[in-house]
């Protein structure tokens, strides 16, 4: 259903202690941007948010969509701008307005915030350069 | 002979003898490391969890590293969770995510990164400065040349620690020697063997493959303006955009 709440936890991938995880990644998951680690996003579960995007924020270090679902708004972490670019995305890709559903990895916290994983438009719109 | 043909012949002959830079423009442009072109939106890596531990060649913890060099590693990689930075820093910068543009001319190579690395590689015959004269850098001080399609670059004077939460704890002694070779348009293979004699055993060698950005032709620096991450605590957040004063 358009602009409705759809959170969704797709489950834990691995069947290992959040604790034993968090030590995991923090010795062991090279794999970050020179920011931050990833280690404050749960990429063992992914949720997916469908709303309206308020903002979208072409910056470094992060770009960043302000996604409003059921009048609640999402903060969403993305890389920085290099790398969207790189993928065919533009400071134009997002406005104010356009409907998505967005996949992200849910902050450890809690907090309605998360790191973007995929974006969809729901209104027929091609977002970033096809794979 | 006569004289155009003696003219013909020495300007044979001195090309001949050049350093191969025919084609310098080749390199320049906008590469990224192997592990680099995979990365997503999300600025990491897919979840890959085969391939995690061999995504940044230099976080290797099996390197001949001394036993107390390898416990700083340890204690270094356990804070990483709770860290941020402001880049890469070198070598950190040559085997990271991020793309790297290469700016080739006969005088020097930069290196640049969009987090506002910049590497200055002198190839104009210059040496390295007496140890004394060294101005240590989070980037170093380098000099290069060519042997044909090879770039090869001696860097020193790296500052410790770098600017990398993960960097690997070399010391400020340490020697870096890389050889790039472009073996075809869109690829370069690299290798850079390490030498310190306080934190390593013995020389270490470590490979990394750049191919060539397929969506940037060049890079856009900025500063960190709209840095909304938080950390409290030990627990990170994302604060809420700054709206404009009304």
């Amino acid at each position: 259903m358009l602009g409705a709440a759809r959170r969704e936890s797709e489950g834990a991938r691995m069947r290992i202690p959040v604790a034993a995880t968090i030590l995991a990644l923090a010795a062991a998951a090279p794999s970050a941007s020179a920011h931050h680690s990833p280690v404050m996003f749960d990429q063992t579960k992914t949720i997916t948010l469908s709303g309206t995007v308020r903002q979208f924020q072409w910056t470094n270090p992060h770009c960043y969509i302000q996604l409003v679902v059921d009048g609640t708004e999402w903060n969403l972490e993305m890389g920085a701008p290099v790398y969207l670019d790189n993928l065919g995305w533009r400071p134009s890709t997002l406005k104010a307005g356009d409907r998505v559903r967005v996949t992200a990895a849910p902050l450890r916290s809690g907090a309605n915030g998360g790191l973007v994983l995929d974006v969809v438009s729901l209104d027929g719109k091609t977002i970033g350069r096809p794979s | 002979m006569s004289a155009a043909a003696r003219l013909a012949a020495a300007a044979w002959l001195l090309c001949a003898a050049a350093p191969v830079l025919a084609e310098p423009e080749d390199w320049n442009g906008v590469w990224f490391t192997e592990q680099g072109a995979r990365t997503q939106i999300s600025g990491f890596l897919a979840n890959d969890d085969a391939g995690r531990t061999t995504q940044l060649p230099l976080i290797n913890l099996d390197a001949p590293w001394t036993e107390e060099a390898r416990a700083r590693f340890q204690e270094r990689l356990s804070q990483a969770a709770i860290s941020k930075s402001e880049g890469w820093g070198y070598p950190m910068m040559m085997m990271s995510l991020t793309p790297l543009e290469f700016v080739v001319t006969p005088e020097q190579v930069l290196i640049l990164t969009t987090y506002r690395d910049v590497r200055r590689i002198a190839t104009d015959g210059r040496a390295l400065n007496a140890p004394e004269d060294r101005w240590v850098t989070a980037w170093g001080e380098s000099v290069g040349h060519w042997e044909g399609d090879t770039l090869v670059i001696e860097t020193v004077a790296v500052r410790q620690p770098n600017l990398f939460f993960r960097a690997p704890p070399f010391s400020e002694a340490t020697r870096y020697t890389e050889r790039l070779r472009k073996v075809g348009p869109d690829r370069i293979e690299g290798e850079m063997t390490i030498e310190d004699p306080e934190s390593l055993t013995a020389p270490w060698t470590v490979r990394q493959v750049y191919v060539r950005a397929q969506g940037l032709d060049r890079l856009v620096m900025d500063t960190f303006s709209n840095d909304r991450t938080t950390l409290e605590d030990g627990v990170f957040g994302i604060l809420p955009p700054q709206e404009p004063a009304d």
